[in-house]
């Protein structure tokens, strides 16, 4: 047992490859300076605002938090595309909760995520299905569970004061939403880099059959990140709903692939084996941006979205660059 | 092996049930049509009607209420049976659907399409085979593809908006309008109705200082406002295209704690909406698109498949068009319009 950290540190994770990660993250640094400056020269006050760039943090957080779940998940070579449908189930099932109080909501929205997180991870380390068939079917089964069990109407938490200081309260002038998302994101960097944990996670996506061999236990890890990530999709989905006041089961909408594309862009390799926390941080920052920078100015949509796809894809161009 | 085996057998009862089924809807097909020749002309048939429906996947609250309308207006008449389908979620899904509900032969097919466009082929189909189609809301691309359109009127919805809108500003300010899903009539009709009537009453005193699409969904409404309301520092009034939707636009603007700044208004006619306009404050009226239309088309259904006319008309047959009118739901009259709510 004890070879197997040491043969996990020689596999992919920190070695060579997080070396060239630190490059893409510097790169991304440098997306978001362009983005900021374009954003002062095109906007001047409104953009720069303090209130405009939390403004930013706080609509990244949701997605955010999902991001960094989903980095684990492609760390280990997997994908999850249910995580938006899971947020409105996991809402669903807090606000079916909500008449006891703002915990109850909490459970109920922690015991769905966990739940669903548990169907995609079973099925997927120990039912060997492929990760994107497994949690596709869970992409529609989640949506249409939030639709039955809301019988399609959205659920008023308005009274449940400690949910929705998830969405408008503040810490010391900082957004509660922008604090769980760093708290996240800290929390998911120390169990990535400084833990046996995140090196087996890196370890299984890098190379699954040497890190069998080398007495990680493979199966455990793949259905922990998918768990994980069902973790994320309950904190995820008390953000959001204390954000809107209320419980609606058409929430989260494709959700899960703007969480990818943060942490594609943020430098994780969809193949697994390499995975960085700051990287997908940077990534969740460059959509918000973009986002905010694009409805600013009142764009019209279809402009939005050619400059969003021109503005990822010379994201990811540049790092291959630099790389 | 033996798993083909079953799934072989699956298939060959699947096949003697679908075979059986369409012999029993001819026995149904032969009642019919001998009651059309009892029944005298005036009169039209009479007996049990079958309806067949089809609606897309209830995804949201109005649709689930045209689905819900139509059961229970069904119900209610209780010599209707209808014969629903499962909501697809994709136009092909609901012409595979409508297909099947075609060999059922029904004596009317009340629809819903999930684009009216890519749906003609098969209620042209429908209508070859002598089945009467009822059209619902989102229009067949051609007039031989039904019998009877009736649906909402979301130029009108925006019309009446821009009208309200004038009225309240006394045509002057600054509106946010936060739209549908781009790019579908809906949309476009219910922006194209608010522009026409402002610019029409105020030249162009009330100014559209922002205009974004937020697809409908309650929380692409609270991000989108939540920049808008970045870059705006003076916002009088907010338009929004549907009344779910604009529950995410009040939660940004109250977040923000800019209520009294300006009102908003919805579209659509929930519950939720009409009750917070009872409420008063920021949500000042919505426009109704009602739910209710499914119920007429199984009414007006039942009517055609029986030959029969709308007894206050001089006519004897059903009308080719029908439009519900976008009734504006103010604070006066909302208690009264309640009970259309969805």
């Amino acid at each position: 047992m004890s070879t197997a950290p040491d043969t996990a540190r020689r596999t992919p994770p920190l070695g060579l490859p997080g070396g060239r990660i630190e490059l893409q993250e510097y790169a991304l640094v440098g997306v978001v300076v362009v983005l900021v400056i374009a954003g002062a020269v095109l906007q001047g006050e409104a953009f720069l605002s303090s209130d405009n760039l939390l403004g930013v943090l706080r609509q990244s957080s949701i997605v955010g938090v999902l991001a960094i779940g989903m980095t684990f998940v492609i760390a280990t070579a997997g994908i999850d595309l249910s995580v938006g449908s899971m947020v409105a189930a996991a809402s669903i099932a807090g606000g079916l909760a909500a008449d006891s109080g703002s915990l109850a909501f909490i459970l109920g929205a922690v015991a769905m995520g966990v739940l669903l997180g548990g169907i995609n991870a079973t099925a997927i380390a120990y039912g060997r299905v492929v990760p994107f068939i497994a949690t596709l079917a869970m992409f529609t089964m989640a949506r249409g569970l939030a639709l039955w069990l809301s019988d399609k109407t959205p659920i008023s938490v308005f009274d449940l004061e400690f949910v929705r200081w998830f969405g408008t309260g503040e810490v010391i002038g900082i957004p509660s939403a922008v604090w769980v998302f760093l708290a996240v994101t800290a929390l998911g960097w120390v169990l990535l880099n400084r833990t046996r944990y995140g090196r087996y996670v890196v370890a299984v996506g890098g190379n699954r059959e040497a890190a069998r061999i080398a007495g990680v236990r493979v199966r455990r890890i793949i259905f922990s990140v998918y768990v994980l990530s069902g973790v994320c999709v309950a904190i995820a989905s008390v953000l959001l709903t204390g954000r809107l006041a209320s419980a609606s089961p058409v929430v989260g909408n494709l959700y899960e692939l703007d969480a990818i594309a943060a942490v594609v862009i943020g430098g994780s390799s969809l193949a697994g084996g390499r995975a960085t926390i700051v990287g997908t941080f940077l990534g969740v920052i460059t959509f918000g941006l973009i986002f905010n920078l694009l409805t600013l100015m009142d764009l019209p949509i279809e402009i939005q979205q050619i400059t969003k796809g021109v503005i990822i894809l010379a994201a990811v161009l540049i790092q291959r660059r630099e790389r | 092996m033996s798993l083909k085996r079953i799934v072989i057998a699956l298939c060959l009862a699947l096949a003697m049930g679908v075979a059986a089924c369409g012999s029993s809807d001819d026995e149904g097909g032969g009642d019919s049509a001998a009651n059309q020749s009892e029944g005298t002309q005036a009169e039209g048939k009479s007996g049990p009607v079958t309806i067949g429906f089809s609606a897309p996947a209830a995804d949201h609250g109005w649709m689930a209420a045209i689905t819900k309308n139509a059961e229970a207006e069904a119900k209610k008449l209780g010599d209707v049976k209808l014969v629903t389908t499962e909501g697809a979620t994709d136009s092909a899904g609901q012409a595979d659907q409508i297909e099947s509900l075609i060999a059922r032969k029904p004596d009317a097919l009340v629809i819903l399409p999930n684009e009216g466009d890519a749906l003609t082929p098969v209620a042209q189909k429908a209508t070859q085979a002598g089945i009467p189609v009822i059209n619902v809301d989102r229009e067949f691309s051609t007039p031989g593809a039904f019998r009877t359109w009736i649906g909402g009127d979301n130029y009108g919805i925006g019309w009446q908006a821009g009208n309200y809108f004038a009225d309240q500003l006394k045509c002057k300010g600054n509106v946010v309008e936060i739209q549908g899903l781009a790019g579908i009539s809906v949309t476009e009709l219910r922006t194209e109705g608010f522009n026409d009537a402002i610019k029409r009453r105020c030249k162009d005193g009330i100014k559209v200082v922002a205009r974004q699409p937020a697809d409908f969904l309650p929380d692409k409404g609270l991000s989108v406002m939540e920049n808008i309301l970045q870059a705006n520092k003076q916002i009088d009034a907010v338009y929004t295209h549907d009344d779910d939707m604009a529950e995410g636009v009040v939660s940004a603007i109250e977040n923000a704690n800019r209520q009294d700044e300006m009102f908003l208004t919805g579209a659509g006619g929930s519950k939720a909406a009409m009750e917070r306009i009872q409420e008063g404050g920021l949500y000042r009226a919505t426009f109704l698109y009602n739910p209710s239309m499914s119920a007429s088309a199984i009414r007006l259904a039942r009517l055609i498949a029986r030959e029969q006319g709308l007894e206050e008309l001089a006519e004897p047959e059903v009308p080719s068009r029908i439009q519900v009118p976008a009734t504006t739901v103010t604070k006066e009259n909302a208690k009264q319009l309640m009970p259309l709510g969805f």
